[in-house]
């Protein structure tokens, strides 16, 4: 009891003692997961809207034109039973002329020159949550293509594959920036926990010679490098909210009508949880590692 | 108690200690003698497993020290009080948190802390300056904190490096004089110094080192 006192006692002595340095660890390691929080930002948001975006996302399947009724109800069937399907409205040949009338009326009368009605009766349809990513949806069309009575199968493919695609590139970016900068953050923790050691250097020998367990010796500088972590790592999400928040602003004032600025989301409370974590346990990596190199250079 | 084996210890290539045997009994108080650069300090320092030698054997309570593991290391030194040449106090902790690190870092209680100190600080004599902090007591005092930091535990043996070494002959034989009472009470004590001051006020075993080797080893006459 006495001892864990002592401990942490002695990490805020730490502390007091190499005010600066640690005010400028912090500043800077903040500065760092900041940079990352950005693109962890920018990463969740395209994720919320390729999300939302996806699920209005229909599929067409069209039928062939000398389908029996038959047959259409047998699709049917087979399509209710599919799991990846979330719903389906069957849309008939004179459903589908009645719609595109409605909506291109200008147009109507070269439809009604052909004497008969050219557009395929089919099934309109919306995936299921799980089935909606690009690469479900373009193996779930080559399966749905194949079944007897099926003309086509059509969906924005476009448009789901590109946006899969800038998600793809922004975690990828998010990753390679967050290694990085992880280690740029480990390496600033490391260089301060360094100058506390040296700066104590005759108090950890004492220690030594007295009798103190390693570990004894080490935990007011994990301590203290949890502690920068932490604290960094709050700080950033301070920095990021911050600039969330302008951000937001600017684009409400920007496009005020479109309500674009309520698609933004910040991190989770969870999510911040997490990051401040990750800062804490980087924290601790760094003044593991000057303690690595700290013990080698005496032992 | 303490026993050597033929131990050789080399600093880049160049022997610090060569070939030293010899054999301390419990009780003892014992000079390690010799000029400046002979390996008084390299001989304290196996004996705390702050350095390993590079040949033969060193036991400790029949315990041999190459065996330890490093996490042994701790356990033994909390057994062995060492009062170092260059080893200084805290300056920025009082003469009484000072007094108590070798029993906090084993987690000893905090009335165990209190009745130990108290103890220490009286059998040198300062138990009166415990809320000082050594910067401000002159250098005898400082020694005697010193040398209750290394009695604080209850060693079996006590080390102590040039302890007078920058003592006037008044404090030297002052502090002589405390090693003396502290062996008087069982704890084996070796001093390594090259001080003549000591040797005339301490008539017991001498070793004498020189380049490393046991030149001469003789029994005082008391
Ligand atoms: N850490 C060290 N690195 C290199 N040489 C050392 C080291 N410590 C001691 N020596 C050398 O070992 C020899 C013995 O030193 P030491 O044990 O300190 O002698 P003493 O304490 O008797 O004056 C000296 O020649 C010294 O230069
Ligand atoms: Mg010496």
């Amino acid at each position: 009891m006495r001892r864990l006192l002592y401990l942490l006692r002695e990490a805020v002595a730490n502390v007091l003692t190499n005010r600066t340095t640690t005010l400028v660890a912090v500043a800077t390691t903040a500065f760092t997961f900041a940079c990352v929080g950005v693109f962890l930002l920018l990463y969740v948001n395209l994720k919320t809207m390729a999300s939302s975006l996806e699920q209005d996302i229909q599929v067409m399947v069209y039928l062939q034109d000398d389908l029996t009724e038959q047959s259409r109800i047998e699709i049917e069937q087979q399509l209710k039973i599919d799991r990846a399907i979330a719903s389906l409205t069957f849309v008939s040949k004179e459903r589908a002329l009645a719609d595109f009338q409605a909506q291109f009326p200008s147009e109507s009368r070269l439809l009604q020159g052909l004497g008969q009605n050219p557009l395929p009766a089919s099934f309109v349809i919306t995936l299921a949550a799980e089935s909606r990513s690009s690469d479900a949806m373009r193996r779930w069309a080559n399966r749905t293509q194949l079944i007897p009575g099926v003309s086509q199968v059509q969906y924005n493919q476009e448009w789901v594959e590109a946006l899969a695609g800038i998600v793809r590139y922004i975690e990828v970016a998010a990753i390679i920036v967050g290694v990085i900068l992880s280690a740029a953050s480990v390496t600033i923790i490391a260089n301060t926990i360094r100058l506390a050691l040296y700066s104590r250097r005759e108090e950890i020998e004492i220690l030594g010679l007295i009798g103190a367990s390693t570990t004894f010796i080490r935990v007011p500088y994990l301590l203290e490098g949890a502690a920068l972590g932490l604290c960094g790592s709050a700080l950033s999400l301070v920095i990021l909210k911050g600039g969330f928040e302008l951000f937001r602003h600017q684009i409400h004032s920007a496009t005020r009508f479109l309500g674009v600025d309520a698609l933004l989301t910040f991190f989770s409370f969870d999510m911040c949880l997490v990051l401040m974590l990750v800062g804490l346990f980087l924290g601790c990596a760094g003044s593991f590692l000057s303690l690595l190199r700290f013990g080698e250079g005496r032992a | 108690m303490i026993q050597l084996f033929h131990v050789s210890k080399y600093y880049d290539r160049r022997p610090a200690l060569s070939d030293v045997t010899l054999e301390i009994e419990k009780g003892e108080f014992v000079l390690l003698m010799g000029p400046s650069g002979a390996g008084k300090s390299t001989l304290l320092k196996l004996l705390i497993g702050a350095e390993r030698p590079e040949e033969g054997q060193i036991l400790v309570q029949g315990r041999s020290l190459s065996k330890l593991r490093p996490s042994e290391i701790p356990v033994l030194r909390r057994k062995v009080g060492v009062v170092l040449q260059d080893f200084r106090l805290l300056p920025k902790k009082t003469v009484f948190e000072n007094v108590s690190l070798p029993l906090l870092v084993q987690g000893a209680s905090t009335t165990e802390i209190r009745r130990k100190v108290a103890e220490a600080l009286r059998a040198v004599g300062l138990d009166h300056k415990k809320d000082l902090f050594p910067p401000g007591l002159s250098t005898g005092e400082q020694q005697r904190i010193c040398i209750a930091r290394a009695i604080v535990n209850g060693p079996i043996m006590l080390l102590a490096d040039e302890p007078t070494g920058n003592l006037d002959p008044d404090l030297t034989s002052e502090i002589i004089e405390l090693f003396k009472s502290i062996n008087a009470r069982g704890t084996t004590i070796i001093v390594a110094t090259h001080d003549p001051n000591v040797l005339a006020q301490v008539n017991r075993r001498v070793i004498t080192l020189d380049h490393g080797k046991v030149v001469s080893s003789e029994q005082g006459a008391s």
